[in-house]
């Protein structure tokens, strides 16, 4: 790896442009770009009132907690061989999350108590004198004239007093004879990633200080309490005196935003199934973090009004005017516009096809109509769904399934005649009266608007029935088990199995009436509102469920791309050069022709974990050097030379001691 | 004050270090010169620095008090000594005389120029001696070389300047004969009894109400405590501090521990204020676990505290309710996979990479398991050396390639390309080439994440762990 930089400025002579493909061709889609952002502010701005809002409520209960603690430590006399008060806050492992939410715990914090709330990362911590540089700055809010980090000299020229040194906790204290806080709440937001020796003399240094500062500490802690216990040494856990504060598990904090956001009544906008499911289940095996969550929710919304001219329909009081013709033609190319169509034909509704294609005017009026529509038969779907989840919750089925699980299987049709369905309406026919009672309990203060099912009178008949019945059993239907027996009669030395249903009395049968008549009416309205709403006409416009755009951007693989760009450039640059024969070989042979970065990555894949670079220059002369003309010996070596230096830049390798004039590799293709 | 005053009220204070307080005057009387260096040793809690502390203050000498905890590095130690000793003078200056000039002493650079300074400031000052105590200087973070020999060498170029070095062992570098030493002795059984007997704490949280129990007074209540925790402190010593843990303040701790758990049946009703041997009997399981004697920064729940996060009543500290307890989040799938990993690639030596993790099984080199049982190696001294269990050992770095080599051993079928590798627990510039990572967690905690996905971890570590 020893060289000489080198430079030569030999411009190409045909023109530079590569023959990648480029996407500069102003699209026609844009037509009213200004209109649809403008939408997308309004809807996603709500949608992210509500994640604030369902992120604050999950959090209440740990920051009031917190905040009680901390106000706790400052009032009461303190026993001077008591420890630091410290909290030990499980934040949970997604340690993207846990920014914000020590941002808004210091919020509430400040709000709550009278306190300084002072965050420290463990980057800015590498070692003691740093940590307190910087948790001076941060309190003080003292400006750092240079960098001169690690003189430690007296922050001013030594004209007066002798003064206190940058990283003196004396600073802390004059600021806090000025500012007079109750306590002062030093935050090590990811305590895991600290070395243990600078916690320990942190907690050490807090310890002596104590009597003039009243510090409280807060460990944010990714894995657990005791782990975290484990690092720090007998004499530092005595120093504290701590409690646990646990956050909400993030998958729980994800199914009430799925809940608040996706799977809620009042949406505009859907993110489809196949969409949901993708981002739910990343949640799961990838990264558990609601920063992320949202994000992608974030990026779904913004997806769709920029790329679907359509979106504009999903705009509150659109009139004629604000729409330009290309949106119409683009809604009659729509494959939803184009099956209705068909439809229509079938039914030889000429003339309104005619109207719809011919005039703009009547396709606005008939799509406004249906994007309506089409919200409210969502609205009612969701609904459902949630009726559907609240329904197995009261009736404690199992296997418990969580709602994003039951919408997305609604919103991709496949609810009706699932096995799901069939069980739980099964389970509401067997209902005793004692459960049924809870349930129609427990449908109370449900948002009815896209429920027609009268509960209350369901609710009035049942306890008109329990009152006139005498026995204190509960009442059970026809089609309860324990109505049924079970009889053996042993004829010619077989045994038969037969059912019998006992007797019901007067009671029993009413009430097996009454379950029956809601059985049929939930079936009924479950099978009419989970429909497959991917059939919905100008279901383009209400559902966004396009899978590349998001994996592109939330599960990108540069490490394959980069490979793979190396390995067999020509997947990139599609040019005919090196293309023609590598269609046939896979492992395509070297070519001069191939960029030499590439050259040089496909002979470092066949060398071992240490590299001769002189073997790898002669290998690399033989293919990329003209072998006759002497004279471009010295530009190949230029191009050598920066092509050792990309795959340096990149990681690929690293200058090693083991050997003279070797390079080590530092990565493996395929991991 | 004189000298005998002093004495008493320190004693009052401070019992049984009559001997050192003794020392101290002595060597600190107005009427005789006092020596210019003085070393102050014993272990930790055994009332070095309040003794001194106490003690200069109460016989009024002038003097600067520096904590070498609170110094950050050495130079920051010459500078708060100058300031403190600054500070010291005004202190004491007479009333007619202003404060000092400081602008002479802006700098203390190194510890010439701290010598420089104290001479400078004591030259024009009209009174006898200046103390300067040093707390826990053998402890001083990034401290110069020569620092206690310079300081053991000040009295010589600076007459009124005495100097206490507050150690632990005393200093073996300090090349300077005829310097008193005072050793603080830990405390021993009858004195540790008799120090924590002048604030017994009390048998009943609230004290019974004086109508219910008019007999019951105050007085005889605090007759009772005291009683009961003499009783109590000889009990916890004998069966538990006195094995571990033998210093005031861990003493102090446990016994604090274990008071609550133990007078609970008197506070229940169940036996009477002086049935002290039923309530041995009774509690007798206290005094058994080392529950008591280990540190926690989390100190038992205190039921008055509200429960905690999620509205569940937090459990008693108790060793199963913790372990229960030790996994609280689940990790996502992948992310799991990872940490095992990068667990495995920290703790195996990388050559044994080929048998644990290779598809293929190659005959030769499949020698899996080999060092398992650590009984017959031991039954066979001579013939291997013996091993510690490698998850006992400290981790060592690995580079980011063979964590990610492990992991796509470690699972089966295809591995999607991106997770998050920020999930793993390491310090250091993520972006640097061929970067070297550690983990940060422990050999339960692994386990644990292991059994969660259906990997037994110990099969795959060298050497093998049972349990």
């Amino acid at each position: 790896m020893e060289h000489q930089r080198c430079y030569i400025y030999d411009p190409d002579q045909a023109d530079g442009r590569s023959a990648k493909r480029q996407r500069t061709a102003k699209l026609a889609s844009q037509a009213q770009l200004p209109a649809r952002l403008q939408t997308y502010h309004e809807l996603w701005s709500l949608q992210n009132q509500r994640i604030q809002a369902t992120l604050e409520e999950s959090e209440k209960v740990t920051q009031e907690n917190i905040a009680t603690f901390i106000r706790r430590t400052t009032e009461g006399v303190r026993d001077d061989l008591a420890g630091i008060p410290s909290g030990l806050i499980v934040a949970g492992p997604s340690i993207a999350s846990h920014g914000p939410f020590f941002d808004r715990l210091g919020r509430r914090i400040k709000n709550i108590t009278d306190s300084a709330y002072l965050v420290l990362t463990s980057g800015e911590s590498p070692n003691l004198k740093t940590l307190l540089k910087n948790l001076i700055k941060k309190a003080t809010s003292r400006v750092d004239d240079d960098d001169e980090e690690d003189l430690g000299r007296p922050s001013v020229s030594s004209r007066n007093a002798p003064k206190l040194l940058d990283f003196d906790l004396g600073h802390l204290q004059e600021w806090r004879n000025r500012n007079r806080v109750q306590s002062v709440v030093v935050v090590l937001q990811d305590s895991e990633a600290f070395d243990s020796g600078v916690l320990e003399q942190l907690v050490e240094l807090v310890y002596s200080w104590r009597d003039r500062l009243p510090f409280v500490l807060l460990f944010g802690i990714a894995t657990s309490a005791e782990s975290f216990e484990d690092r720090l040494s007998g004499r530092t856990t005595r120093y504290l005196e701590g409690q646990k504060f646990d956050v909400t598990q993030s998958d729980e904090i994800i199914e009430k935003l799925f809940s608040a956001i996706v799977a809620s009544t009042n949406v505009p906008l859907r993110i489809g199934p196949g969409l949901s499911r993708r981002i739910l289940e990343r949640q799961k095996d990838h990264v558990q973090n609601v920063q992320d969550f949202s994000d992608g929710l974030k990026y779904g919304y913004m997806s769709h009004f920029y790329a679907n001219c359509t979106s504009i329909f999903l705009k509150d009081g659109l009139s004629f005017e604000d729409v330009s013709p290309e949106i119409f033609e683009a809604v009659r190319n729509l494959p939803s516009f184009r099956i209705r169509v068909e439809m229509m034909l079938e039914k030889s509704e000429t003339n309104e096809i005619r109207s719809l294609l011919t005039s703009d005017q009547d396709l606005f009026q008939d799509t406004t109509a249906n994007v309506d529509q089409g919200k409210q038969i969502l609205y009612a779907l969701s609904s459902a769904a949630i009726v559907f989840a609240r329904l197995r919750h009261s009736l404690h089925v199992s296997p418990n399934v969580p709602l994003s699980s039951i919408w997305i299987r609604a919103a991709s049709g496949d609810m009706v005649g699932s096995p799901l369905l069939r069980e739980t309406m099964l389970s509401v026919k067997k209902l005793p009266s004692d459960k049924l009672d809870q349930l129609l309990t427990a449908f109370h203060g449900l948002d009815v608007t896209y429920f027609p099912i009268n509960l209350s009178a369901y609710h009035h008949e049942l306890t008109d029935l329990l009152k006139k019945s005498s026995s204190s059993t509960p009442l059970r239907t026809q089609h309860d088990v324990r109505n049924e027996s079970l009889r053996t009669t042993v004829v010619a030395q077989k045994v038969l199995l037969s059912k019998h249903k006992a007797n019901l009395s007067e009671e029993d049968n009413a009430y097996s009436d009454l379950v029956a008549r809601l059985h049929d009416e939930l079936d009924e309205y479950f099978s009419t509102t989970f429909i497959d709403p991917r059939a919905l006409y100008l279901s383009e416009v209400l559902i966004y469920d396009l899978k590349s755009p998001h994996t592109e951007v939330f599960q990108p693989k540069p490490r394959f791309a980069i490979e793979r760009a190396l390995a067999s450039p020509h997947d990139y640059l599609g040019c005919e050069c090196c293309g023609v024969d590598n269609e046939r070989a896979e492992d395509a042979s070297l070519a001069s022709t191939q960029p030499a970065t590439a050259i040089l990555y496909q002979l470092y894949l066949e060398s071992g974990a240490i590299i001769n670079v002189s073997d790898l220059w002669s290998a690399f002369n033989t293919i990329a050097g003209d072998a006759e003309d002497e004279n471009t010996e010295s530009k190949t070596m230029a191009l050598f030379q920066r092509s050792l230096a990309e795959l340096k830049y990149l990681g690929l390798i690293k200058p090693t001691k083991k050997k003279a004039d070797h390079i080590a590799k530092a990565m493996w293709r395929g991991l | 004050m004189l000298p005998d005053e002093i004495m008493q009220r320190i004693d009052r204070e401070f019992p049984c270090r009559e001997l050192q307080i003794r020392h101290l005057c002595a060597l600190f009387s107005p009427s005789l010169p006092a020596p210019s260096l003085l070393v102050a040793h014993g272990l930790t809690a055994t009332g070095k620095t309040s003794v001194i502390k106490t003690f200069l203050s109460l016989a009024e000498i002038p003097h600067a008090f520096i904590n070498s905890r609170e110094c950050i590095t050495g130079r920051h130690l010459l500078e708060r000594t100058t300031a403190a000793c600054l500070d010291a003078l005004d202190g004491h200056g007479g009333e007619g005389e202003g404060k000092i000039d400081r602008r002479p002493y802006a700098r203390t650079e190194n510890i010439n120029a701290l010598a420089m300074n104290l001479q400078r400031m004591l030259e024009n000052w009209g009174q006898a001696r200046l103390v300067l105590v040093l707390d826990g200087i053998d402890a001083q973070r990034e401290a110069p070389a020569t620092l206690l020999a310079a300081l053991a060498r000040f009295g010589e170029r600076i007459p009124s300047l005495s100097i206490i070095l507050i150690t632990t062992l005393p200093p073996t570098t300090l090349h300077k004969p005829g310097t008193p030493h005072l050793h603080f002795p830990a405390y021993t059984r009858s004195a540790l009894l008799q120090i924590l007997n002048l604030h017994p704490p009390t048998i009943f949280p609230e004290p019974p109400s004086l109508e219910q129990y008019p007999d019951y007074t105050p007085d005889l209540a605090a007759e009772d405590d005291a009683w009961l925790w003499n009783r109590f402190l000889g009990a916890v010593w004998d069966s538990l501090s006195k094995h571990t843990g033998r210093d005031l303040i861990s003493f102090r701790n446990t016994s604090m521990r274990l008071w609550r758990d133990f007078v609970r049946p008197i506070t229940d009703g169940t036996f009477g204020t002086r049935d002290f041997s039923r309530l041995m009997v009774n509690r007798r399981h206290l005094f058994q676990g080392e529950e008591a004697v280990l540190d926690r920064i989390i100190s038992a729940p205190d039921p008055n505290i509200a429960p905690s996060a999620n509205g569940l009543p937090s459990t008693p500290s108790t060793a199963l309710a913790r372990k229960t307890k030790t996994i609280q989040h689940d990790l996502p799938y992948y992310t799991t996979h990872l940490l095992i990993a990068a667990y495995l690639a920290s703790y195996n030596p990388s050559r044994t990479d080929p048998t644990y993790f290779m598809k293929h099984t190659d005959k030769r080199k499949n020698r899996r398991r080999v060092h398992t049982n650590n009984l017959t190696t031991a039954s066979t001294p001579n013939t291997k050396a013996r091993r510690i269990p490698r998850h006992l050992l400290t981790p060592s770095p690995f580079p980011l390639d063979r964590l990610l080599a492990i992991f796509r051993a470690l699972l089966e079928g295809p591995v999607p390309q991106v997770a998050d590798v920020a999930g793993g627990q390491a310090g250091g510039d993520v972006l640097e080439v061929g970067g070297r990572w550690r983990v940060g967690f422990g050999w339960e905690w692994v386990r644990g994440l292991g059994r969660g996905v259906g990997i037994e971890v110990g099969e795959y570590l060298v050497g093998g762990v049972e349990g």
